[in-house]
């Protein structure tokens, strides 16, 4: 089952225009989107796919008040959609489409869907830096930051669930798809990545009351950590509210910057993220603000030394 | 004792619309002062889930649910009475935002009494 991660995840939110609008200032970019919604593209094409949540085409909601309604899984070839189909068909309900997909639910009721995935191959070089010892990756003259720079998201990374119960959802990912745990935060839960995507996690569990089952937060790959920064700067000054961030993450070494949103949910800009094969042991760390962090900044103001001392006499 | 710091007029918030301000010297959040069956409330932006509070909007004033029936932590979705500040749904159920004390003056102005000393959530 080669699982690749998630191409879209699908949202039925109470406020369309707000979350329109939050989608397009995050950076990314509406596809065939309509008063009614649409699916908001990384550069992939990967994204999100939002609705209203009365829209009927929308999957069915989680018993909670999450806005989340699909994930929609890409994978490598149409055998590996027989393949998922044969295992999960074993001991639920699971619907062909006619484009060749198949819809289920996994063992906490969360709606997913697989399709030969949809995800654009990108050709685009990370962010370079010189540093003595190591070959210079930018040229002479060639600059690293200005103020135009682009700093849109890339690909969608991963996505943090709600569960009651992460042995119920372990099982499931790893035991029936293949998933692997790379990480576990104790008394939160495992990383995990799928067999065909090297990146440290597409999916994270965290253990929560089952009236809180549904999306924590959602994550795009950036360019490298100068973009990442750049685009919440860039997000902040528009107005949107930073959660937590910028910093870097300790388990996937990646770093990190999280915004509220009207989905429902946090959005974070990711960047640099730990690759791993099957030779990776897994590591555990209690949960707490050590374990999850190498470093935590928080924005300000731009400020820069100079000009008279306050109270200075002209 | 510290001197009240202006936030704005009463007929800046409109009913069923919450505004933001600060954070106000001694406050280390904003304040969302917001009207509700013609009364005035304001309240601490600062979701109990987690210590400390995190805020709230998603956005420059965007503090209420798309329905706009509560007050709502855009971190999560938890709702809150707006009236009583009481979480009816989400991560902090039962818990309770903190209660800014406002003073109107005889001209229409809302002012809250700088903070002493802000108890630490």
């Amino acid at each position: 089952m080669n699982i690749i991660g998630p191409d879209y995840l699908v949202f039925g939110v109470d406020d369309l225009a707000a979350s329109i609008e939050y989608l397009t200032a995050f950076g990314l970019k509406p596809v065939d989107v309509t008063d009614k919604g649409g699916l908001f593209e990384a550069l992939d094409g990967s994204g999100i796919i939002v609705r209203h949540k009365s829209d009927p085409t929308l999957p069915p909601p989680l018993p909670t008040s999450n806005m989340l309604r699909q994930q929609v899984y890409g994978v490598r070839a149409s055998e590996d959609l027989d393949a998922i189909e044969a295992e999960l068909s074993k001991d639920r309900r699971v619907t062909r489409l006619a484009d060749g997909s198949i819809e289920t639910k996994d063992d906490h009721g969360f709606e997913l869907k697989f399709q030969v995935t949809k995800r654009r191959e990108l050709v685009m070089p990370a962010e370079k830096i010189n540093a003595p010892g190591a070959p210079a990756q930018r040229k002479p003259n060639e600059i690293g930051v200005w103020e135009e720079m682009p700093a849109a998201p890339r690909m969608l990374s991963h996505v943090v669930l709600f569960v009651p119960d992460i042995e119920v959802a372990t099982n499931f990912y790893c035991g029936r798809l293949g998933f692997v745990i790379t990480d576990v935060l104790k008394g939160a839960g495992p990383f995990l990545r799928p067999k065909a995507n090297d990146d440290h996690h597409t999916l994270f569990f965290i253990r929560t009351p089952d009236y809180m089952k549904g999306c924590e937060h959602l994550a795009f790959h950036m360019g490298g950590p100068t973009e990442l920064m750049v685009a919440g700067t860039r997000f902040v000054k528009k107005g949107y509210q930073s959660f937590w961030g910028p910093g870097r993450h300790k388990f996937g070494s990646n770093w990190f910057w999280y915004f509220n949103s009207p989905l429902g949910c946090h959005f974070e800009y990711d960047a640099d993220m730990d690759k791993h094969d099957d030779e990776w042991i897994a590591r555990e760390a209690p949960m707490g603000a050590e374990a999850s962090q190498i470093v935590l900044f928080e924005m300000r103001e731009k400020w820069a030394p100079g000009g008279p001392p306050p109270g200075a006499k002209p | 004792m510290a001197s009240a710091q202006l936030l704005c007029r009463v007929e800046d918030i409109a009913e069923g619309e919450a505004r933001g301000f600060g954070p106000l010297d001694g406050y280390r959040r904003k304040i969302v002062v917001l009207r509700r069956n013609g009364m005035l409330h304001a309240w601490l932006d600062a979701c109990p889930h987690y210590p400390g509070g995190t805020p709230m909007a998603w956005k420059t004033d965007a503090y209420l649910n798309g329905e706009k029936t509560h007050l709502a932590c855009h971190s999560h979705g938890a709702l809150f009475d707006m009236e009583s500040g009481e979480c009816v749904l989400g991560p902090c159920l039962g818990q309770q935002l903190t209660r800014i004390a406002l003073a109107i003056s005889d001209e229409g102005e809302i002012f809250v009494a700088a903070a002493q000393e802000e108890k630490r959530a």
